[in-house]
């Protein structure tokens, strides 16, 4: 055998010298070669290449013409129904199928020529790289792009990736190698000029090349020689020098790892005993060869040269000498699960095969077993599903799988529950495990929040035994700056809130006692951060509010800690706990009232505790949707208890009915399209907030930052034949909040507190209801539902919204309504009235209703009026206009007199009184500790002769009661008569009642 | 603005393209409560943190430089929907694909401020160049069809960038076209144009020096 000289066929056409690439087929029958100065891939037949050398000058099998400039790089995916790549000068990456080379899909772009390409063990992931900045990896199962490494300073000519696959190596024209640690996707070594530095001549091209065992890495060395370094450390570990007289541009190992080929600048190709580091085979050729490849399965070297001529250097190793092929090192039995999960392991014990078998047996297996990838973008979950490769970086493609699969596990046991719920009843559902409300799911590798809320998040990610935890606000301008912390205890639950953040961990095992840990944001007093341990114990929730932090246990303890650490008081709770939450002084707690019901509903309570006082709340059943779990627990931006089941539906505690849950939001019918789904966060009156997730992803990754969407709260109302769902919505919204408010403002009075804080909000929200009935009500009317407009009407709070009403409806010419409606009036009005009188007669120190509606303007031109009771009436409308005041006081002091009849006399007693008192209540105007609302709805029983004239000017006509007559001897008088009535719209109205609005406020300077 | 280019060549430059792109809405999310910001051109706001707000562009590059907020990559800049236009505009010769009108500038201006905001920037920015360059190279082969006949020429979904490189050529050629069909009307309508010029121009300075 010694000294046969390998013979070389042309395959490219070259002018010059120019980088050629060459590899085998992974099962050594076929070759495939590319040139950088032609546009073809070609695929040849082994054998005739080996014949070529003989002159048959048989043309390839495929020659594949789709680049538009030469090919500068080829990669073979390994398996039998493997893949081809060739990566080109013209920036784009082609995936063909192989053997046949049929064109499959465009896998990439760069910005620059490309040079090299390389596939890890299993084809999944490409590496691409050439002059631009940054090697990309491709995911070749949907064409992904899934990671950029970039480092390198010049354009990267070579790449390999460690048959382990923890590791890329690459090496760039500057004689730079970096390791890249595929798990995390960064730099795991660098070692700066050791290979030789070609800077502009594209025709040589550092290599470099793991052993197969991916124990060593061979790279081209400064000195004409191989350097061989080592996996972990990046040390040297040895050197092949020897004959190269110019330096080493091209090296492959055998396939057992015990031989390694090289190609010099000296157009010599040795052979090395890596074992003895000595060449012991050696070839010259006419040119330099560019291109080496060991036959996967037999002792041939394929050989390209610069001049674009391919030949196969058969029998290299001597037949006295151990065969390339034998002791083939096997990566499964020696690989370190990266993902010991289940799922996978079982594919891993499938994967192992017979250490006979041989490479390609192996892959034979491996591909056999799993779908043959297509490069055609696969979008369909099936591929997912059954590819079963623990490839590091495609573990978002796994994880997302892995997640589809919990995702079905959870439907069927869904399914099931629902199945037997309806059939038999013997299966009961199981209890569901305590959580932290806003927290996902650990994931191995990657960041997961513990706590997410509206103010901020905390995050934690396991390293080596120990975890990173961050606490980051989302309002970055005014959150304090929290350092991150090394967590050696593995916290698995936190809680946060503007002063601090507390965390908790599970036990594990007998050594590690579970421990609750309290870190304050800032403090006055340095270190005053805290830990508690517990023993034959375990945290199972954890909660914080203004001053106090609190933990249940598993022995179904309450411990209430200071924020200083002061155990304040250890209560027990009634059964497992589920969640708990804190808001200011509030304390809210869920646990399990008992096992499932047969039906697999859950029975859950709710405790709420004021920690201040020391004080239960609130102790009742948490409502959930029907074969529902707690999803998320706390409380809204304004204190109100909320809960968010997995069926999508968020319930607020409402005191309505002396306390019951609302349902205020369901994600089914928020949802765009059938697979989002609404993580909640948060929410306040009339929002929830939350992250959008689209299935199978039922939680939000730390990575990208998570967007908040806002939607907007709405009751599940029933379609109802008015066909306005909207404002229904809208009209019990409005009437929730007013209750909230109202609520508040009680307490704060029950308290002896201030309430005139929440007046104006309050009025406001009757304001905004009367608008919105009013809309109900014209709707109502147009749809001919005379009863419920009439319910309606009896609704409307403010005086001047029942005008509106009244106005409504004579110009809609419903004279039935318009009889009842003043007959609402007309009873309000007495209501009204009599209310007032008893507040005269009650109280001897009346606070006048003129406090309120009068501004100062008017009070000051007070004394010159004969009436108080004209002013009175006027003020609300006219506090900006003084001056006409007199005349239309004048003609309002007329209208008493004009009106017959029992309210008339009502309203003189009555203003009568009021005038009395009315000179010492005018130094006190602020006084006022009635509700605003009633006093101000109270006195336009007496304005509304005049607003009559304002509003219901044109339909006054029309209007058989006496009621209305009244109005009309002062409308020719009146200038607001005027004004109104050239506005006849019924918008005209909500603007008065706008008006209002804006004068109250100035009243009450 | 235009004063401040070239008058002869009457198009604006690629920088003040850029800067009438700058008005432009995207959607960004603020990293801070903030309240309102009443500008002349409207009300932005109010901010709050993790909360997507649109504002305009210019306003969204000050607050990324000041890390303020993260710009969200406009639905048109994500590899999917840039891939689909590539070969819609590969394979329709004749037509432009609908792109925003100043889809140049803003993709360079949130290349250049908020890179780490796209994802796959790379694939991103190669695709919208070979856009672009495939656009450029049919609005030039599209220029050679214009013939003497030619009055008007339509060009649909054109962007900014496209329009201002042809726009002088474009208008030079159809006025050199009609001139040369048609020299009375165009001598005409100068010697119009002259005269009436200097009549109005004499009508006011009279009344001015009368007072």
């Amino acid at each position: 055998m010694k000294g046969r000289v390998v013979k070389l066929r042309e395959a490219h056409k070259a002018g010059s010298p120019a980088l050629c690439c060459a590899s085998w087929g992974p099962s050594g029958q076929h070759v495939v070669t590319a040139s950088a100065a032609d546009t073809a891939v070609l695929i040849h037949d082994a054998a005739t290449v080996l014949a070529g050398g003989r002159g048959s000058g048989s043309s390839p099998v495929v020659t594949i013409r789709l680049h538009k400039d030469g090919v500068t790089a080829l990669a073979v995916a390994p398996g039998p129904s493997g893949s081809l790549a060739s990566g080109s000068m013209d920036h784009s990456i082609k995936f063909y199928t192989f053997p046949e080379g049929e064109f499959q899909s465009n896998v990439a772009r760069f910005t620059l020529p490309i040079r090299s390409l390389a596939f890890n063990r299993k084809g999944t992931l490409l590496a691409a790289a050439g002059d631009d900045d940054g090697i990309k990896l491709i995911a070749t199962i949907d064409n992904t792009i899934s990671k950029v490494l970039k480092g390198h300073k010049g354009s990267v000519t070579g790449l390999a990736f460690d048959p382990r696959n923890d590791y890329l190596a690459s090496v760039d024209s500057i004689g730079t190698v970096i390791y890249w640690d595929l798990c995390i996707g960064a730099e795991a070594r660098t070692l700066t000029r050791v290979a030789p530095t070609f800077r502009s001549d594209n025709s040589v091209r550092n290599i470099l090349c793991w052993s197969p065992d991916g124990q060593t890495l061979a790279v081209p060395g400064l000195r004409k020689n191989v350097v061989l370094y080592d996996r972990d450390t990046g040390e040297e570990v040895c050197t092949l020098y020897g004959d190269h007289e110019q330096p080493v541009s091209c090296l492959c190992w055998s396939p057992n790892g015990r031989y390694l080929a090289s190609a010099g600048l000296d157009r010599q190709v040795l052979i090395w005993d890596v074992k003895s580091r000595q060449d012991i085979e050696r070839q010259k050729f006419d040119v330099r060869i560019c291109s080496l490849a060991w036959k996967p399965n037999g002792n041939a070297l394929l050989l390209i040269d610069v001049m674009g001529r391919v030949g196969i250097w058969e029998s290299v190793i001597p037949s006295t000498m151990k065969s390339p092929n034998e002791g083939i090192p096997d990566l499964n039995s020696t690989k370190a699960p990266l993902f010991d999960d289940d799922d996978d392991d079982d594919d891993e014990d499938e994967e192992k095969p017979s250490t006979s078998g041989g490479l390609e047996d192996d892959m034979d297996e491996t591909l056999s077993d799993s779908t043959p990838f297509s490069h055609k973008r696969p979008r369909r979950k099936s591929t997912f599903d059954r590819d079963s490769d623990n490839e590091d970086l495609t573990h978002q493609m796994e994880s997302t799988k892995r997640m589809k699969d919990k995702h079905n596990k959870k439907e069927d046991a869904g399914k099931a529950r629902g199945d037997s719920a309806t059939s038999a009843r013997l299966v009961t559902a199981r209890m569901q495990a305590a959580f932290q409300p806003g927290s996902t799911p650990p994931q191995p590798g990657m960041r997961n929040f513990l706590a997410y809320n509206m103010l901020g998040s905390i995050t934690t990610i396991e390293n080596e035994g120990h975890s990173h935890v961050e606490v980051d606000f989302h309002d970055t301008g005014r959150g304090p700056r929290v350092p991150s912390m090394t967590d050696y205890f593995g916290f698995t639950m936190a809680a946060m809130n503007g002063s601090g953040s507390v965390f908790a961990n599970q036990c594990k095992g007998d050594k590690n006692m579970s421990t609750l840990m309290y870190r304050p944001f800032g403090s006055w007093a340095g270190n005053s951060e805290w830990s508690m341990r517990f023993e034959g114990e375990e945290v199972k929730a954890v909660a914080l509010g203004a001053g106090w932090v609190a933990a249940v246990t598993s022995l179904n303890f309450l411990r209430i800690f200071t924020e200083g650490g002061l155990q304040m008081h250890i209560l027990s709770v009634s059964g497992p706990v589920v969640t708990a939450a804190g808001y200011e002084d509030q304390l809210a707690i869920v646990s399990h009232a008992s096992d499932c019901l047969p039906s697999g509903d859950q029975v859950l309570d709710v405790k709420v505790f004021n920690i201040s006082e020391g004080a239960q709340s609130m102790f009742g059943r948490l409502v959930l949707t029907p074969l529902s779990q707690l999803s998320w627990f706390g409380f809204s931006e304004n204190g109100q208890l909320s809960s968010y089941d997995s069926k999508g539906i968020l319930r607020v505690f409402s005191s309505q009915f002396s306390g019951s849950w609302l349902p205020l939001f369901s994600s089914l019918k928020a949802r765009k399209s059938k697979d989002e789904s609404h993580w909640v966060v948060g929410l306040d009156a009339n929002n929830v907030f939350c992250i959008l997730c689209k299935t199978p992803q039922s939680y939000p990754h730390v990575m990208p930052k998570p967007v908040l969407s806002i939607l907007h709260l709405s009751f599940p109302l029933a379609s109802s034949d008015l066909g306005a769902n909207s404002l229904e919505n809208e009209f019990l919204m409005r009437k929730l909040q007013l209750s909230q408010i109202q609520n508040k403002m009680e307490e704060m009075a029950a308290l002896g507190l201030d309430t005139t804080t929440y007046d104006d909000e309050a009025f406001n929200m009757e304001a905004g209801l009367d608008q919105c009935i009013l809309r109900l009500i014209s709707i109502c009317c147009s749809g001919d539902k005379l009863v419920r407009a009439s319910e309606l009407a009896k609704l409307l709070t403010l005086e001047k919204s029942m005008k509106g009403a009244l106005t409504l409806v004579t110009r809609l010419k419903l004279p039935l309504l318009q009889e009842k409606f003043s007959s609402i009036i007309e009873s309000f009005l007495f209501q009204e009235r009599m209310l007032n009188n008893k507040i005269i007669a009650g109280t001897g120190r009346f606070c006048s209703n003129a406090t309120i509606m009068t501004s100062t303007t008017v009070l000051t031109t007070q004394a010159t009026l004969p009436s108080k009771f004209m002013q009175d009436g006027n003020s609300s409308l006219e506090s900006s206009l003084p001056k006409p005041n007199l005349v239309n006081q004048q003609c309002s002091s007329t209208e008493p007199k004009n009106s017959a009849g029992e309210q008339g006399i009502e309203i003189k007693d009555s203003t009568g009184k009021v005038s009395s008192a009315f000179i010492p209540s005018t130094k006190v105007p602020k006084s006022s500790e009635t509700k605003k609302h009633r006093n101000g709805a109270s006195n336009s029983a007496v304005v509304d002769q005049n607003q009559e004239g304002d509003i219901d000017h044109t339909g006054a006509k029309k209007l058989s009661t006496e009621y209305c007559n009244r109005a009309e001897p002062q409308r020719p008088v009146n200038p607001f008569a005027k004004s109104s009535s050239s506005k006849e719209q019924s918008s005209s109205l909500l603007d008065s009642i706008k008006k209002m609005k804006v004068d109250k406020p100035n009243s009450r300077i | 603005m235009a004063g401040q280019s070239d008058p002869h060549l009457s198009i604006f430059s690629p920088s003040e393209v850029e800067f009438v792109a700058e008005d432009e809405i995207v959607e960004i999310v603020p990293n801070i409560r903030m309240d309102a910001l009443n500008m002349i051109c409207g009300d932005f706001g109010p901010f709050f943190p993790q909360i997507p707000t649109k504002v305009p562009l210019w306003l969204a590059v000050a607050l990324k430089k000041r890390s303020k907020c993260t710009i969200r990559t406009p639905d048109w800049m994500t590899v999917d929907r840039l891939t689909q236009v590539l070969e819609a505009e590969r394979e329709s010769p004749r037509e432009f694909q609908p792109l925003p009108f100043h889809y140049i500038e803003i993709s360079k201006l949130l290349f250049d401020h908020a890179r780490d905001d796209i994802s796959d920037a790379y694939l991103v920015r190669s695709l919208i160049e070979d856009i672009r360059d495939v656009r450029f190279h049919k609005v030039e082969t599209g220029l050679e069809t214009i013939s003497g006949r030619t009055h008007a020429v339509k060009l649909k979904n054109l962007s900014a960038m496209e329009v201002n490189i042809v726009r002088p050529f474009m208008v030079r050629t159809l006025q050199a076209f009609y001139k040369h069909d048609s020299p009375q009307m165009i001598q005409q309508a100068d010697n119009t144009g002259s005269r009436a010029t200097p009549v109005t121009d004499r009508g006011p300075r009279r009344d001015l020096r009368r007072r």
